[in-house]
């Protein structure tokens, strides 16, 4: 499993958003709970505002709380590890109207029509830059400008694919950009995302709104990628690059994923080959037509662009450059992202397009201009000044907080390098309400907007996601500080019902693709998700039969009762290769269950389960979240001393077996299955016969040998089986046969041995392994051929061995299934680009 | 090196480079990006090339770059211990000597000027007045321009004084610098290479306003007297070129003290080395040990002469 570093990620949620002061009018309504004048005049539709006046405070924080526990059903996040932080959503939608949100589309529309053209200039003619309608410097010295891939072009009509803006409200209320993303405009999954929990957790309201629907967009996405492909093909093939799932947006990448139907693919699962990108997989090689790009541009090529990226696919320009595969957004597009752009913008849209830009943008200066750096000096303390890219400098700087220190070190700075600074005139009053316990209270809010391109035009994603600062006084609103966000409610016009984007939300007949090739990663973590999933089950439920035992014998030694837990405590001290739980049952079984991070363990497993889970979340079910929450919850709850385990490993089976229903019923039968199946099949064989081999196998005194061979029974789910089996006369009476019968050689049994087998041979013939599938069978074979009726009375020394050989030969094909699906790619190197590489400067040795 | 007038004397040269890499276990993937002909300059023309690769490449491809060089881009998937490329090209140069009283008719504020107001090229000469990755543009660089390129010095004399001064007070030393050394860095250290000085030249010409590009590229070089000249002894080089009033570029080298004459053979050039590295790649490998031989013939091939 991978464990990407996450530079190429960047802070993309984490723009220095922000507007101006607060406007006082709204902040004195923040106390009390409020009236619907006031939640009208904010949230902009008086039908809304009345409706939400009628839930009360009470009912707006029970929205709350179920969001918040919505969020991590659906395993939300925002970054990952140490720095994840809680997707938080305020169940207050920002309303916008009709007729507001028609002037807001056309104007977002109007301004990725120019963004484009500009992004199509300066790749191609540089007309704007010869003819001096953009300063040159303002691009060529933006460090997203990419010479690289100069002349570089998608098919059809727009270069730009998608493009995000945030917006604040000006003093007059008007919608107004404040900086555009086109990097990696991330966020639209998000929005989705919000809509899904706000429309639960605001249900009646929901279902009373006329609202303009999110899917509608993300179709278009999947039209429009498929449309840019090089080639005129029936079936272009389509990724997502992830920089890994340790992405701060590894959720959003992964949901997205999802919602457009194409995999997700890392820098690990890719190769080139003819100087074309393609999935690298063991039986096949398939190439890549469009990718949907998730990292930022300077760490998608290794050789074009930073060496020491190990998050690209190598070529990748090249690729561009043939023809070979489209990529979206291009490379390049970041220099949009440029605020001293945002300038330029309304003389660029008479220029290019003959028109008034129908959205302002935020007044913004530019210190490489003359007269930019002259205003910026001279308006320091009212301006908010941000770099001149994201890369110089990710924050912003609010010039009316700093002290008369700071603001002449800042103005030194300016000075010093004033192409490095661009400034902004704040926008004042752009607040929406948000619960808080204490009532609706006022906060500032940015909403960013969502634009695809569709054949020459844009589409609009008919909402967004609104950002919220953290505290009232707080300028800055960064997922990185806390921010929260809410759904954005457009209401649909009046008679159109909940329809509005008619066209594109017709389902689109691409068919899909039979059996696509599974990248190494992907089939590596699918196989231990499989895998872990069943060490789980299996060890809670020995577990449980453990427990058991030490609670109704563990104070009775000399009892048939109490041997029978020591050979069970025996087979799960080999089982987890942890020998010292036999010393103190009580406490081993306890730690057995709960210490995560001894490997052997249950936590451990789950954790490990988890682990895997996250890095293919794109290839599983969503519900499999609510589940994976679910029992890490039960996992966390250290039960008290003497307290009994069973209540917990309960709970926690209940969990694994949701899982397993879920991956059971949710996954298409193709290679990705196979992997997950495999895995799940080939660790129930092995722990089974493991498990016969430390219970079963040991001859015993009679009455502890039947009690032993039923514990090995109950712990594989088919006491059942046996019981009724003994009633009516069928299959050996003797447990010891009968578990050897029904764990090892009856086919019929999904626990058995023999069972996991044939499921094996299915699996690895999914993956298009005849040789993993043709040993399984031959195990198969010797497992069906063992006389388990013998067992009872004969001497049990020839089946230990078989159990034994059959143990190393079910190793072995694991680690043939490791080293054909999972090889890793060669490592990567840069060939120095240092000079101490050429041979050194002619001329003085030369003298 | 020192120079005179017949090394302004139009020749031919045979230009032979090559580039081995050898590796202790196989290279499975081998992807290059590198300048592997010679571009062509009003002071070159290029009468025949050949670019071998070996193992034969599944892709060799070339386009012309936003610099107006020669990219290529070359793919190997055959395993391999041992890449080569080789270029193997003739090149006709013949450099004219800067004209240095023309130069001195304005000076270094009117030369800037007056570049300005020519307007010849707003996005490369842009390109070229911008700091760029190894050339950075901080006080340190400005105040060793200040004197060197002051607003009043006549400009051919400040070109002059801008490649001697960096000659005399900077040591020729390998292994001194990397590709990471800053320009303040080089500064301290008063020593570096052809690329350092070049880097440093940049600077100080970009702080002032001039446009300035990074040539990299090859000279001949002469044997020490009365030994022969050994194969593969010559090398890779770098320079610096700078716009000058009037529309033109002029090349001056600070590793040798004068301005370009006709042993200067031109490859590439862009904002600095890493626009115009010679040969960088990525390769997929577990080999841990791998070593480069780079072999450089430059030879000429006629006599030079000025009527022929």
């Amino acid at each position: 499993m991978t464990a990407h570093a996450v530079e190429g990620d960047g802070p993309l949620l984490d723009g220095p958003l922000l507007d101006g002061p607060l406007l006082d009018d709204s902040a004195s309504a923040g106390g009390a709970f409020i009236g619907a004048e006031f939640v009208g005049a904010v949230v902009g539709s008086p039908g809304v505002a009345a409706a939400i006046d009628a839930l009360g405070l009470a009912g707006l924080l029970a929205a709350r709380s179920e969001a918040r526990r919505l969020v991590e059903d659906d395993g939300i996040t925002y970054g990952v590890g140490a720095r994840a932080r809680t997707w938080t959503i305020d169940p207050l939608p920002l309303v916008i109207g009709t007729d507001e949100w028609a002037r807001l589309e056309a104007g977002l529309r109007q301004r990725a029509l120019v963004l484009d053209l500009v992004l199509t200039d300066l790749y191609g003619e540089r007309r704007l830059l010869r003819e001096r309608l953009l300063p040159p410097e303002l691009v060529l010295g933006h460090p997203g400008f990419l010479p690289q891939v100069d002349g570089i072009r998608l098919p059809g009509d727009r270069q730009l694919i998608q493009v995000a803006t945030d917006l604040v409200r000006d003093d007059t209320g008007a919608w107004t950009a404040v900086a555009d993303r086109t990097q990696v405009p991330s966020g639209s999954g998000y929005a989705m995302a919000n809509r899904r929990i706000t429309s639960r957790v605001m249900a009646g309201l929901h279902r009373r709104t006329p609202l303009a629907r999110l899917r509608g967009f993300f179709d278009t996405m999947r039209t429009t990628l498929l449309s840019i492909a090089p080639e005129d093909l029936d079936l272009p093939r389509v990724a997502l690059l992830s920089p890994g799932a340790e992405s701060e947006t590894a959720f959003e990448i992964a949901f997205l994923s999802t919602l457009l139907g194409f995999p997700v693919v890392e820098s690990e699962d890719l190769t080139t080959r003819g100087g074309r990108i393609h999935i690298r997989s063991a039986d096949k090689t398939e190439p890549i037509d469009v990718l949907l790009r998730r990292v930022d541009a300077a760490y998608s090529d290794p050789l074009d662009l930073r060496p020491d990226s190990r998050l690209g696919a190598t070529g990748l320009i090249e690729a561009s450059r043939r023809g070979r595969i489209s990529v979206a957004n291009p490379l390049g597009a970041g220099v949009l992202e440029s605020p001293a752009l945002l300038a330029h913008l309304p003389q660029l849209t008479r220029q290019l397009l003959g028109e008034d830009a129908l959205l302002p943008s935020a007044p913004t200066w530019w210190g490489g201009e003359p007269q930019g750096q002259a205003y910026l000096l001279n308006n320091l303390d009212r301006l908010v000044l941000k770099g001149f890219s994201r890369e110089i400098r990710p924050e912003a700087t609010f010039g009316w907080e700093l002290s008369a220190a700071a603001k002449a070190d800042l103005a030194a700075a300016i000075a010093a390098r004033p192409w490095e600074w661009t400034g902004q005139e704040p926008m004042p009053g752009s607040t929406a309400p948000v619960v808080t316990a204490a009532g609706l209270q006022p906060r500032r809010v940015v909403l960013r907007t969502f634009a695809v391109a569709h054949d020459s035009s844009y589409v609009i994603l008919p909402g967004g996601l609104a950002r919220v600062a953290a505290r009232p006084d707080q300028h800055l609103i960064a997922n990185a500080t806390g921010a929260l966000t809410k759904d954005v409610w457009v209401l649909a016009p009046a008679g159109t019902g909940v329809e509005r984007i008619t066209l594109d939300q017709r389902p689109q007949a691409t068919p899909l693709r039979l059996a696509p090739a599974v990248a190494p990663r992907v089939a590596d973590n699918l196989f231990w998700v499989g895998r872990y999933a069943e060490r789980a089950d299996g060890l809670a439920r020995l577990l449980r039969v453990g427990d058991d035992l030490v609670e109704d014998f563990g104070a009775r030694p000399g009892t048939p009762g109490h041997a029978t837990m020591q050979a069970v405590i025996t087979a799960l001290a080999a089982l987890t290769r942890t020998p010292s739980i036999e010393a103190d049952p009580v406490v081993g079984l306890r730690g057995l269950t709960l210490d995560a991070d001894r490997t052997g363990t249950l936590a451990y497993a789950v954790t490990r389960l988890i682990g895997a889970t996250y890095q293919v979340r794109d290839q599983l079910s969503q519900d499999i979240w609510i589940v994976l929450g679910r029992l890490e919850r039960a996992l966390r709850e250290i039960p008290r001393d003497e307290a009994q385990l069973q209540p917990q490993l309960a709970r926690i089976l209940e969990s694994l077996l949701a899982i397993a229903g879920i991956l059971a019923e949710s996954m298409v039968r193709d290679a990705t299955w196979g992997f997950l199946d495999g895995g799940i099949r080939l660790e129930r064989a092995m722990n089974t016969a493991a498990l016969l081999r430390h219970t079963v196998i040991a001859q015993r005194a009679p009455v502890v040998d039947g009690q032993v061979a039923e514990s090995a029974l109950l712990a594989s789910e088919s006491i059942l089986t046996h019981r009724r089996r003994t009633v009516a006369g069928l299959g050996p009476a003797a447990p010891v046969s009968s578990a050897l019968t029904l764990l090892l050689t009856d086919e019929t049994n999904p626990r058995s041995v023999a069972y996991q087998l044939r499921r094996l041979a299915d699996a690895m013939d999914l993956v298009g392994d005849p040789t993993a599938a043709a040993t399984a069978r031959a195990l198969l074979a010797d497992v069906t051929r063992v006389d388990a009726e013998g067992a009872a009375s004969g001497d049990r020394t020839e089946f230990a061995t078989f159990l034994d050989t059959l143990d190393l030969a079910l190793r072995d094909l694991g680690a043939h299934i490791e080293r054909v699906h999972f090889a890793r790619k060669a490592t990567q190197h840069s060939l120095p680009i240092g000079w101490s590489l050429t041979t050194e400067g002619a001329g003085r040795g030369a003298e | 090196m020192a120079q005179s007038d017949a090394d302004f004397l139009p020749r031919t040269y045979r230009v032979r480079h090559t580039t081995r890499y050898t590796y202790d276990e196989d290279v499975v993937g081998c992807y290059e990006r590198g300048f592997l002909s010679l571009r062509p300059t009003p002071t070159q023309t290029l009468r025949a090339i050949e670019v071998t690769v070996s193992p034969e490449p599944d892709v060799n491809a070339a386009h012309w770059d936003f610099f107006g060089n020669e990219s290529f881009y070359v793919e190997v998937r055959t395993p391999h211990t041992t890449f080569e490329a080789t270029m193997d090209a003739e090149v006709a140069v013949d450099w004219a000597p800067v004209d240095v009283a023309a130069l001195d008719r304005l000076t270094v504020a009117e030369s800037v000027a007056a570049i300005r107001a020519e307007d010849v090229d707003p996005v490369l000469e842009t390109a070229y007045r911008l700091p760029s990755a190894l050339v950075e543009l901080g006080p340190r660089v400005a105040e060793f321009a200040d004197t060197i390129l002051a607003p009043e010095r006549a400009l051919g004399e400040a070109l002059t004084d801008l490649y001697r001064t960096i000659y005399r007070d900077f040591a020729y030393r390998k292994g001194a610098t990397s590709v990471r050394t800053t320009l303040p860095e080089i500064l301290d250290l008063r020593a570096g290479v052809c690329q350092d000085f070049a880097h440093l030249a940049i600077g100080a010409l970009r702080s002032v306003g001039l446009p300035a590009r990074y040539v990299s590229g090859y000279i001949e070089t002469a044997p020490p007297p009365g030994k022969a000249k050994l194969a593969g002894s010559d090398a890779t080089h770098a320079w610096v070129s700078v716009r000058v009033p009037g529309g033109g570029w002029v090349d001056l080298d600070p590793t040798n003290d004068h301005f370009a004459d006709s042993r200067y053979i031109v490859t590439a050039w862009g904002r600095d080395f890493r626009d115009v590295s010679p040969l960088k790649g990525v390769i997929f490998t577990e080999a841990k040990h791998s070593t480069l031989d780079v072999a450089v013939d430059v030879t000429r091939l006629e006599a030079p002469t000025r009527d022929a």
